[in-house]
C-alpha cells in the first residue's frame, strides 16, 4: 500500500518538495545579506538604547529585494495551506471515486481503513515536514528583523514557527473530508479553498483568546507620546487621547487612557489650555498636552507580547491538529459506511 | 454441493429506491454462474453486495461461509466499465497487486500480460477498451481467488474484443476451478460460457438454475389457442402469445409434455431468458389494466 500510495503521489510530491526545497534555498542563501545589513547599520553591535538603530536596519532591509523577499514569506506560507489542500487533499479520494477506481483497489486484499489510513498518515505526514521546512527556513531568515517588529503581530504570527504546519494539515485533511463527502474533485477544490480561507480567518479572531492577555498600566508621563482630538464646538468639551503603546506591547488587543476611578477619559476639556481657543500654557497643543499629563490619567493596554509566542504557538497548532485528527476519523468512519 | 453465496431476503435501497429486493439465492460454488438482467434489474448492486462493497438495507448473505468484506484475499472482482488507473502503467498495476494481495500469482500475471501481447510500460489510459478489461480481469484472477465476480465485463466491448475476453476468462476457468459470477444485459454473452443461470428482473430474482436443466425443462408449445391456466399441474406457463386461433406458450414443465394438440419444441437459452423478461414485464401491464 505503500508502494501504491508513493506511485499515485510521487508527480505532487516531487513538485511540492521541488517548491519547498527552492524556497528554502532562496532564503537560506540570502539569510548571510540580511545580517550584513544588520551589522552594517550597527545594529548588530549595538548594546542599549538600540531603537534608533534597529528601526534603521529594518528601514535598510525592508528597501530593496529582502523586502520583496519579506512580503513573499509571508504570502508563501499562507498560501501553502491552501495549495495542499486543493492539490494534494481534495483529489485523493475524490479522483478514485470519480473514476471508479476505488471498486479497484478496495478489491485487493486490503481494508479500506489500511488504504485510507496509509494515504492520510503518509501524505499527512509529508504536509507536515514541507510545512515545517518552509516555516523553518522563513522563520529563520526572518527572525532578525522579527526581533525588532515582534513575532506576535498577526500576519507575522500565522507565517513563523509551527502554525504554518497546523494550517497545512488540516488543510489537506479538509481537503480528503471534503472529497470523499463530495466525490467531485472540482467541487472538493472549490469548497476546501472557501474551508481553508474561513480557517484562517476564524484562527485571527480566535487566536486572542488562546493566551492570558498582560495589560500595562502607568500614569501618563510627561512625554507621552500620542494624539489628541476634540472638537471645538462641543459644548460638552468632549477630548480623545491616543496614546502610543510601549514597544512591550507587541500585539495591542486594547489601548485606553483611563482615569484614576478606571473610567475611560473623555474629557471634559479645558478650553483655556486645549482647543483653538487656548490662551493658558503656552503655544500650540503643548499646553493641552501638559494639562492632560496633570489631570491624574493613567494609560492601560491589554496586548500579547513576544514572551506568549512559543505558548500561543504550540496551543493553536495543538487546536489544529486536534481538529484535523476529529476529520480524519470522521473520514474513517465515513469510509466504511458511507462510501460504496 | 457447497455454496459460493447465500442470500437471504438481501434488500438494498438508495434512498427511497430500490435496488434489489427480497432477494433469496444460492449460488452453487464451482459453476460459472450467468447473472442477467436488463439494465437496472439490480445485477450490479447484487455483485457489489457479495464484495462487500455495499451493505445490504434489509436481509443478509453469507460469501464462502462467512458475512462478505472488502478486501478479502478470497474474492476477486471486476467492476462495471473495468476501471484502472490511467496515469499507472501496467507494469505498476501489477506491482501494486503484488504488493496488495498476499496470494498474487505473479507469474500468471506476467505471462497472461504477455500472452495478450500488451506492453507492460504502457499507460493503462492509453489502453483500448478491451485491452483494459483484460489488464482488470488479470489483476482479479492473478489474485487466485476462490470466487471470482465480473460486473457486466465485456458491454464496452466489440464482439472480437467480447470474445477474447471470455475465452481468456474460460481459460482460466478450466484450469482453476474457481467459481465465477459474472454479469451481462446480453445473454449471447454468457450463452458460450456459462453453466448456472440467475435471471434478475427489476430487482427480483425471476428463475435460477443449471443451465442444462433449464432448458430440458422449458419448452417452446404452439397449438390452437387454449387457455394456459388449463394446461395441466405441473405446468408453468412463462410467457404466452396468442392470435386468434393459435397460442404460442413458453411453458416450464418437469415432465416431457405429450399432448398431441400441441407442437412442442426445445428453447434455446436467449428465448428463455426472454420469456422471463416479457414475464416480468406482463405482470406489470397486467396490474395496469386491472386498473383501468
Amino acid at each position: 500500500m505503500i508502494w501504491l500510495t508513493w506511485r499515485q503521489f510521487r508527480t505532487q510530491a516531487v513538485f511540492g518538495l521541488a517548491l519547498v526545497v527552492a524556497v528554502a534555498a532562496v532564503y537560506l542563501a540570502t539569510r548571510s545579506t540580511l545580517l550584513d545589513i544588520a551589522r552594517d547599520t550597527g545594529y548588530t553591535a549595538c548594546t542599549a538604547d538600540c531603537e534608533q538603530l534597529a528601526s534603521q536596519f529594518v528601514k535598510t532591509a525592508r528597501s530593496g529585494y529582502l523586502g520583496k523577499l519579506y512580503q513573499i514569506a509571508a504570502l508563501v506560507l499562507l498560501l501553502f495551506p491552501a495549495v495542499v489542500g486543493l492539490f494534494w487533499g481534495a483529489p485523493l479520494v475524490a479522483r478514485e471515486l470519480e473514476a471508479g477506481t476505488h471498486r479497484l483497489v478496495w478489491n485487493q486484499s486490503i481494508s479500506r481503513n489500511r488504504w485510507l489510513g496509509v494515504k492520510l498518515g503518509g501524505i499527512g505526514l509529508a504536509t507536515a515536514a514541507v510545512a515545517g521546512l518552509a516555516s523553518w527556513a522563513i522563520t529563520a531568515w526572518a527572525s532578525p528583523l522579527d526581533k525588532v517588529d515582534g513575532w506576535v503581530t498577526p500576519l507575522t504570527y500565522a507565517a513563523r514557527g509551527i502554525v504554518p504546519i497546523g494550517y497545512a494539515v488540516l488543510a489537506f485533511v479538509a481537503g480528503v473530508t471534503l472529497g470523499m463527502l463530495l466525490r467531485r474533485t472540482v467541487m472538493a477544490m472549490a469548497l476546501t479553498l472557501l474551508v481553508i480561507v474561513g480557517a484562517m480567518v476564524g484562527g485571527l479572531f480566535l487566536r486572542e483568546q488562546l493566551v492570558a492577555h498582560s495589560t500595562y498600566q502607568a500614569p501618563l508621563a510627561g512625554d507621552w507620546d500620542g494624539g489628541i482630538s476634540l472638537s471645538p464646538d462641543d459644548p460638552n468639551h468632549e477630548i480623545r487621547l491616543e496614546v502610543e503603546p510601549p514597544a512591550i506591547a507587541t500585539w495591542v488587543l486594547d489601548n485606553k487612557v483611563i482615569t484614576s476611578t478606571g473610567a475611560v477619559y473623555r474629557g471634559p476639556y479645558d478650553p483655556d489650555y486645549c482647543g483653538p481657543k487656548a490662551t493658558k500654557g503656552g503655544d500650540g497643543p503643548r499646553g493641552c498636552r501638559d494639562w492632560l499629563t496633570a489631570q491624574n490619567l493613567h494609560q492601560k493596554v491589554t496586548y500579547i507580547g513576544n514572551d506568549k509566542f512559543w505558548a500561543l504557538q504550540w496551543r493553536e497548532t495543538g487546536v489544529l491538529l486536534v481538529a484535523s485528527s476529529l476529520l480524519a476519523i470522521f473520514c474513517f468512519w465515513w469510509i466504511r459506511r458511507r462510501v460504496a | 454441493m457447497t455454496s459460493a453465496v447465500i442470500t437471504e431476503h438481501l434488500t438494498k435501497k438508495y434512498g427511497r429506491k430500490t435496488a434489489l429486493s427480497d432477494c433469496s439465492l444460492d449460488i452453487p460454488a464451482g459453476h460459472v454462474v450467468g447473472l442477467v438482467g436488463p439494465n437496472g434489474a439490480g445485477k450490479s448492486t447484487l455483485l457489489q453486495l457479495v464484495c462487500g462493497q455495499l451493505n445490504p438495507t434489509a436481509g443478509g448473505l453469507t460469501v464462502l461461509g462467512g458475512p462478505p468484506v472488502t478486501g478479502s484475499p478470497r474474492i476477486g472482482f471486476v467492476a462495471q466499465d473495468t476501471p484502472v488507473y490511467g496515469s499507472l502503467s501496467i507494469d505498476d498495476h501489477l506491482r501494486f497487486g503484488k504488493h496488495l494481495n498476499p496470494s498474487w500469482d505473479d507469474d500468471l500475471a506476467r505471462e497472461r500480460i504477455e500472452r495478450l501481447d500488451l506492453d507492460p510500460k504502457q499507460k493503462a489510459g492509453k489502453l483500448s477498451g478491451g485491452q483494459r478489461a483484460q489488464v482488470a480481469l488479470t489483476l482479479a484472477i492473478a489474485k487466485r481467488p476462490e470466487l471470482l465476480l465480473l460486473d457486466e465485463p465485456v458491454a464496452a466491448l466489440d464482439p472480437l474484443a467480447r470474445r477474447e475476453f471470455l475465452q481468456g476468462l474460460m481459460e482460466y476457468v478450466a484450469e482453476s476451478g474457481t467459481s465465477v459470477v459474472m454479469s451481462s444485459h446480453l445473454v449471447a454473452d454468457l450463452e458460450r460460457v456459462c453453466d448456472y443461470l440467475i435471471v434478475l428482473v427489476k430487482s427480483k430474482v425471476r428463475v435460477t438454475g443449471e443451465v442444462e436443466e433449464l432448458l430440458a425443462t422449458h419448452h417452446h408449445v404452439t397449438g390452437a389457442r387454449v387457455d394456459p391456466e388449463k394446461l395441466g399441474p405441473g405446468r408453468t406457463v412463462i410467457q404466452a402469445r396468442h392470435t386468434d386461433v393459435q397460442s404460442s406458450l413458453v411453458v416450464r414443465s418437469t415432465a416431457p409434455i405429450d399432448d398431441p394438440a400441441f407442437s412442442v419444441a426445445g428453447i434455446d437459452l436467449e428465448d428463455l431468458v426472454l420469456a422471463y423478461m416479457s414475464e416480468a414485464a406482463n405482470g406489470r401491464d397486467r396490474v395496469l389494466e386491472k386498473q383501468r
